[in-house]
């Protein structure tokens, strides 16, 4: 398969060029006039931030994306909704959901991905997040212990999976019970939605290998993705399985190299960051509030282009970018950096085939 | 106070007329026995279009003829209401999507998340139809196992924490079924309407939760008498809490220029029945599950299918819609003038609102958008009608 290309869609906010705060753009969230008295307003509250959203979804899709990432953060819209949202805007994107497990009844999710998958022509895709501290998890109305949150996806993936692709599906776990399950008629022989899963712990990997399409790694260097994916090969091969690998990474790309590093730094200063540069162009410190990626690959458009396609020497042939701003920057990425990498991609693979 | 009109959404496809199941709508097809999967809307080949291409017409067809919106319905065999809703947000302006599901499979707290982007995502247009299950093999289907008073518990509880998460700040509670600590809205997703509550359950458990939480009590129709008496409990039950409640009709229309036509859409439909269709209305009544409201609906039925005569319950009401469709029993058949004279005798009796539908329910919104409301005075019977046409 040749490399897949997503964008990630902010749900909590964006920022604006030069300015790292984070923003509900589109909306007016205050009563105070925006222009000066001087000029007038037309818009009123009349737009809000799914105005936005839908923009940046068509956006994706006009700079020649394969999918968009939908993120799961709790301080933002709830990305089912949004999914839906913006498939109906789209015609080929790949919409790729992030959840957790706690959302809810496995087959319930299943049923509602029928219907995604129905009204999209299959484009529906599932990243399923844990959410690690307890605290956090207690507000969401989830008391499930650590030791369960592996557990309980395995089973959420397995009844989902198993009410999509067969009928009278029994099962008994320790979160999930099902009798007489899956679907009938039109709502039989849908496609489950791929599930991609995230994490670099040993349990996390061990969880893919058993039961994830594409494993994504968290903008790590490319040493520890080499690693890491030759550990998740080597379990998946012994689960009798094979998982692809994904790399969710912020870029920061410019014309020059100067550019990029200078509007890096005034990014990391704004948002109050320390930042030190790890190595060739990956700023391990420099992350946003609203995109949820560890590190931001920062250079010119030639400098990422060649970091990204030496991830895609070690195996990765999904990458989920983001930037802020979003909309701006899924155009600037998707017509300076896509074109040329998915050339040096493909005829890397063309020399290996 | 004006009387409320939603329509149904069809989520099941349809047929394009109640008189034979032959043309079907969106990919379910009874052409080749039950159930057979066809490519595309129309069948037969993939045509690139959904079964929401349709639903969508369905929706503006609704809006655009003068009704709040539609109950999206969730049974198992049909499309889900949360995506038909987010798919449709943008492509609707004043349609309300009353979304119908089971508290119990969803999260409490990431379903206020859920309401409260539709909210946004539409302009406050998300209501809810909370429905609690009927028990029996479909209840173990979606995975619930909590008998019937649990469910109703359930439902309470959940709609305690969606309403404590609402109201801004942090929540918590200690529930027998849920439990949260510090739950909050994200800050940009506050402020919205709560959505409306329409609650539908016949039981005294399910009494017991609507009349805590509903705005509106929602029931299939039944005989007048009997829907009297059950409206006259639960605003009696309400009022003891301090709370007033309103009651809306879930009912099918069947409605022409004159009563003649429409009982012959009645009397087609019944004489096209086949075996299969027979020989499903004998069993039915031995696969019912726990719901008091179906029971109610059952107990009016005849024991034999001879006559479409014989389920005539009441002037211009016949029990035997479930033959020619799945769903509830009850429908009005009459002319238009006949039909909108019933919706008045409702309102007289408690009503505040309706759900209608007709099959097929593109064609039949406009019909009943256009010929009947209009002759519907509801609670101003002293209103002069306008001429119509
Ligand atoms: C107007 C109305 C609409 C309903 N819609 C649905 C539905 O969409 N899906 C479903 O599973 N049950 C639906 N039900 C059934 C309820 O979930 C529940 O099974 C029924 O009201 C029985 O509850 P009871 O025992 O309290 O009467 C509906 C009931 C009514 C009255």
């Amino acid at each position: 398969m040749s490399a897949q290309f997503f964008w990630l869609l902010p749900t909590a906010g964006d920022g604006r060029y030069a300015d790292a705060q984070q923003r509900i753009r589109g909306e007016r969230t205050t009563d105070d006039a925006y222009f000066l008295p001087g000029v007038t307003d037309p818009r009123d509250r009349n737009f809000n931030y799914f105005d936005y959203l839908h923009q940046v979804a068509r956006a994706v899709e006009l700079a020649h994306f394969d999918g968009i990432e939908i993120r799961n953060d709790p301080e933002g819209e709830e990305s089912w909704i949004v999914a839906g949202y913006v498939s109906r805007a789209s015609r080929n994107l790949t919409v790729l959901t992030e959840f957790d497990a706690s959302r809810g009844s496995a087959v319930y999710a299943a049923k509602n991905a029928v219907s995604f998958q129905r009204f999209t022509g299959g484009r529906f895709a599932w990243k399923v997040t844990v959410q690690p501290n307890a605290a956090a998890r207690r507000r969401q109305g989830d008391f499930v212990e650590e030791e369960g949150l592996y557990p309980r996806i395995d089973e959420f993936v397995t009844v989902a999976r198993n009410v999509i692709t067969t009928t009278g599906y029994d099962f008994n776990g320790r979160f999930f019970q099902v009798l007489q399950g899956g679907f009938q008629g039109p709502l039989s022989g849908q496609k489950v939605p791929p599930v991609y899963f995230s994490g670099s712990d040993e349990a996390a990997l061990k969880l893919s290998a058993r039961l994830a399409d594409v494993h994504v790694f968290n903008a790590l260097p490319l040493e520890d993705v080499r690693l890491l994916a030759g550990r998740l090969e080597q379990y998946a091969a012994q689960a009798g399985r094979q998982v692809d690998f994904g790399l969710r990474i912020d870029v920061l790309a410019r014309e020059s190299e100067e550019e990029a590093v200078f509007d890096a730094r005034r990014y990391a200063e704004q948002s109050g960051q320390g930042t030190q540069l790890q190595h060739a162009g990956l700023w391990a410190g420099l992350t946003t509030s609203t995109t949820g990626a560890d590190a931001t690959l920062v250079g010119s458009y030639e400098q990422v282009i060649a970091q990204l396609a030496a991830y895609a020497t070690a195996g990765v042939n999904h990458f989920s970018l983001g930037a802020v701003p979003s909309l701006e920057e899924a155009y600037r990425v998707g017509e300076n950096v896509l074109p040329g990498l998915r050339h040096l991609i493909n005829s890397a693979n063309q020399r290996a085939a | 106070m004006t009387i409320d009109v939603f329509w149904r959404i069809p989520t099941h496809g349809e047929p394009s007329s109640l008189r034979n199941k032959l043309h079907h709508r969106g990919d379910w097809s009874q052409q080749h026995g039950d159930h057979v999967v066809h490519k595309g809307l129309s069948g037969g080949h993939d045509d690139g279009f959904t079964n929401l291409d349709y639903i969508a017409e369905v929706a503006r067809a609704a809006e655009i003829s003068g009704f709040q919106g539609g109950l999206i319905p969730s049974f198992p065999m049909t499309d889900e209401p949360w995506a038909i809703s987010s798919f449709l947000a943008r492509e609707t302006s004043t349609f309300r999507f009353m979304i119908a599901f089971q508290p119990g499979f969803l999260n409490p707290v990431v379903a206020a998340r859920m309401t409260a982007s539709l909210q946004r995502a539409t302009g406050g247009r998300a209501l809810y139809n909370v429905i609690t299950g009927g028990g029996g093999p479909a209840q173990l289907w979606w995975g619930d196992v909590a008998p019937h008073d649990d469910r109703y518990a359930r439902t309470t509880e959940f709609l305690d924490i969606l309403r404590g998460v609402w109201k801004g700040g942090e929540f918590s509670y200690q529930g027998k079924f849920y439990q949260v600590e510090n739950a909050a809205l994200p800050v940009q997703l506050l402020g919205q309407d709560f959505p409306e509550i329409y609650f539908s359950g016949s039981s005294d458990a399910a009494l017991a939760s609507a009349s805590k939480h509903a705005d509106y009590y929602l029931s299939w129709l039944e005989p007048f008498d009997q829907l009297r008496d059950k409206f006259d409990r639960v605003k009696e039950r309400t009022a003891a809490l301090g709370r007033k409640i309103k009651c809306a009709v879930r009912v099918d229309i069947i409605a022409r220029r004159t009563e003649e036509e429409a009982w012959r859409e009645v009397r087609r439909g019944f004489e096209n029945l086949d075996g299969a269709a027979r020989e499903r209305y004998k069993r039915f009544a031995e696969q019912a599950g726990d719901s008091v409201g179906a029971s109610r609906q059952r107990g009016n039925a005849p024991k034999e299918l001879n006559d479409y005569r014989d389920f005539i319950i009441h002037p211009n009401v016949w029990s035997g819609l479930s033959l020619l469709r799945g769903g509830q029993t009850q429908g009005i058949v009459g002319s238009y003038e006949q039909v909108a004279e019933r919706l008045d005798d409702l309102v007289r009796l408690g009503a505040d609102a309706f759900i209608l539908a007709s099959t097929p329910h593109l064609e039949e919104a406009y019909r009943v958008g256009e010929e009947v409301l209009p002759l519907v005075r509801g609670h101003d019977s002293t209103a002069t009608l306008r001429a119509v046409g």
